[in-house]
């Protein structure tokens, strides 16, 4: 069993089933038209088909041991911290947030802490420059 | 010939040269960042020209336009980020070239076939602008649906060897262009009661992280591999005239293709680009390279994307109609400097139609000097260590898609295509096709429910439209093509089986 083509295959079919019965609840067109459910349920069976097709191709294929993501815990580490920061939008003091945000980061994977802090704060400093006092977009 | 030599004069002032150098200049910086849209750049700076004459107004507004595209394709190269959305069929064979230590030939390549590009779609412009313009003209919903359809059947195509994989993620790029209100009836789908939610799922921020976010945490989790590539040499910035000769097809074919998808009204340099590194993989004996770091694929996609301004140009100027935002734009600039886009344009002012001509000339052989000077320092962004490069990349990318439109919903939606982005690639599932997926859906959508509002419902009489004929034609050709090219490939081998006689 090839583990990734099942996984996928059986959630993208699921989606598909999902897309078929959400747009039968969709209003229908009058005269013979597509209503606002047509598309999703194209669209659903389309993508049930072809993930059916790939879930057995997963089931069937030759195992390629578990499915596996090299410096997973690195990765995971970033995506928390990016959902904090995100978590963290427009709550004030831009230039320092982002500052701290990106020397924590670049911490972690490896970089000197003076260096980092450095390069963060001139970084958002310019990234606030550019966008905020140069383009208008608020930045907070 | 007084006219065209009118026009050329009233850009030679050195203050009109100087607003298009400042243009051109400002529109790469907009396309080399993600996020930041030729859109953006030209209706930012469109109040600055209110004070200026309009030769040197629009210099400024040319310069801008015909710098963000080429320029995105910088990005799309070095770090695989779309600059512009025109640029991500550029990512696909230019960043497989800087993989092979080939950055430096990918810009010039990109500098030199999208000023090929803007040159060939100007000459349709300044001599066939009237017939590109009236053929542009006869499109309605049915025969954008054909073009729709055509784009949505590349999905396999652009799926680099995992079709099946391909085609679901455009599957999947269809469904989430399904958010939003329905088109015709303004009927809020999967929307789940959010109001952020009504105007569909931005593509700039989705693309912004699929292509960026994803990439950064996929280089972060093949971290050994990252740093012996880092290593890799510039090479190389112009092409071997062999090169140059075995890509002339693909970017003169691309510059074709891209110029009469441009002068369509909605329809840009994303799909231009895509329907032309398509065509070329097709029609290449070396088609099996594309995806992996092909000149010609390359060639096709920067040439393309770049024929798409002139093209829009045409349609614009000739008709007085917007191809895209930029234009819709450009149009009221001109408007408000009294200058009124359409066919009496040509008829009154031939003039001033030429002086554009020739900013767009020199505002395209501007961009290739900044293009080929600038591919050696700019490929240097590749030594500097892979984390900062990634911290700047995931700071631009977040505000960039925040920029859109001030809205936090375009940043959760980049970071999730992130993570989702990541995931695809792991489980090699490309994300080309999901892309083209998100672009063409609300296009497909809309256009074939008016054309059947228009025929009452009947199917059939779609058909008796001849354009709309072509299209499925050639759409039923691109599904047939793999399954013709496989059974070419085995009666080649079988024939060199068969021993001489």
């Amino acid at each position: 069993m090839r583990h990734a083509d099942t996984i996928c295959g059986a959630l993208l079919a699921a989606l598909g089933c999902g897309l078929i019965v959400s747009g039968a609840a969709f209003p229908a067109g009058a005269g013979g038209l597509p209503g606002a459910g047509f598309f999703p349920q194209a669209i659903g069976a389309l993508m049930a088909l072809l993930a059916a097709a790939l879930l057995l191709r997963g089931l069937r294929g030759r195992s390629e041991g578990p499915f596996s993501i090299a410096n997973m815990r690195e990765v995971a580490v970033i995506a928390a911290l990016l959902l904090a920061y995100l978590l963290l939008w427009g709550s004030g003091w831009f230039v320092v947030r982002t500052a701290v945000f990106l020397a924590i980061m670049l911490s972690l994977l490896g970089q000197r802490w003076i260096p980092a802090l450095g390069y963060a704060s001139a970084l958002a400093v310019l990234v606030y420059l550019a966008f905020d006092a140069g383009l208008n977009v608020t930045l907070e | 010939m007084a006219e065209i030599l009118a026009g050329l004069s009233a850009v030679l002032a050195w203050q009109v040269l100087g607003f298009l150098a400042i243009g051109v200049c400002l529109g790469a910086v907009f396309g080399a960042l993600p996020g930041l849209t030729a859109t953006m750049g030209v209706a930012l700076l469109t109040p600055l020209t209110f004070w200026v004459s309009p030769e040197q107004g629009l210099a400024m507004l040319l310069g801008i336009y015909c710098g963000t595209i080429p320029s995105g394709g910088i990005p799309a190269i070095l770090i695989n980020v779309p600059g512009t959305p025109a640029s991500i069929a550029a990512s696909w064979d230019g960043y497989a070239l800087t993989r092979k230590g080939q950055a430096g030939l990918a810009l010039g390549i990109n500098a030199l076939a999208s000023t090929t590009g803007q040159l060939t779609s100007i000459a349709f412009l300044a001599f066939l602008a009237f017939p590109i313009a009236s053929f542009a003209l006869r499109f309605g919903p049915a025969e954008y649906f054909g073009l729709t359809l055509l784009g949505v059947s590349l999905m396999a195509g652009v799926s680099g060897g995992h079709v099946l994989k391909g085609v679901l993620s455009g599957t999947l790029g269809l469904a989430l262009a399904l958010v939003g209100l329905d088109p015709m009836t303004a009927y809020p789908r999967y929307t789940f009661g959010m109001s952020e939610f009504l105007d569909g799922i931005s593509f700039v921020p989705v693309m912004i992280g699929l292509f960026g976010l994803g990439e950064v945490l996929v280089q972060i989790s093949d971290r050994q591999s990252v740093r012996a590539s880092a290593a890799a040499a510039i090479g190389r910035v112009l092409p071997r005239i062999a090169d140059a000769k075995r890509m002339a097809r693909a970017t003169f074919s691309g510059a074709a293709v891209g110029t009469m998808v441009g002068a369509i009204p909605a329809a840009g340099g994303d799909i231009g680009a895509v329907i032309a590194w398509e065509q070329a993989r097709r029609t290449s004996s070396d088609g099996d390279s594309f995806g992996k770091g092909s000149l010609s694929g390359l060639a096709a996609s920067c040439s393309a994307c770049n024929a798409a301004i002139g093209g829009g140009m045409t349609t614009m100027l000739t008709l007085g109609i917007p191809g895209d935002a930029v234009s819709a734009i450009l149009i009221g600039a001109l408007l408000i400097h009294g200058i009124q886009p359409g066919p009496l344009l040509f008829a009154n002012n031939q003039a001033f139609v030429f002086s554009i001509v020739f900013l767009m000339i020199f505002a395209s052989l501007l961009i290739m000097v900044i293009g080929i000077l600038g591919a050696k320092p700019l490929a240097k962004v590749l030594s500097i260590p892979a984390p900062w490069l990634w911290a700047g990349i995931i700071v631009f990318g977040t505000v960039g898609a925040y920029a859109l439109n001030n809205a936090v919903t375009d940043v959760w939606a980049m970071y999730v295509a992130g993570v989702a982005g990541f995931l695809f690639r792991k489980t090699q599932i490309p994300l080309g096709p999901l892309v083209l997926g998100l672009i063409l859906g609300p296009l497909m959508e809309s256009n074939l429910r008016r054309a059947l509002i228009l025929s009452r419902g009947d199917w059939s009489a779609m058909l008796t439209r001849p354009i709309l004929l072509v299209f499925l034609a050639a759409t039923l050709l691109s599904l047939l093509w793999p399954l013709i090219r496989a059974r070419r490939g085995a009666a080649k081998r079988s024939q060199g089986r068969i021993p001489d006689a």
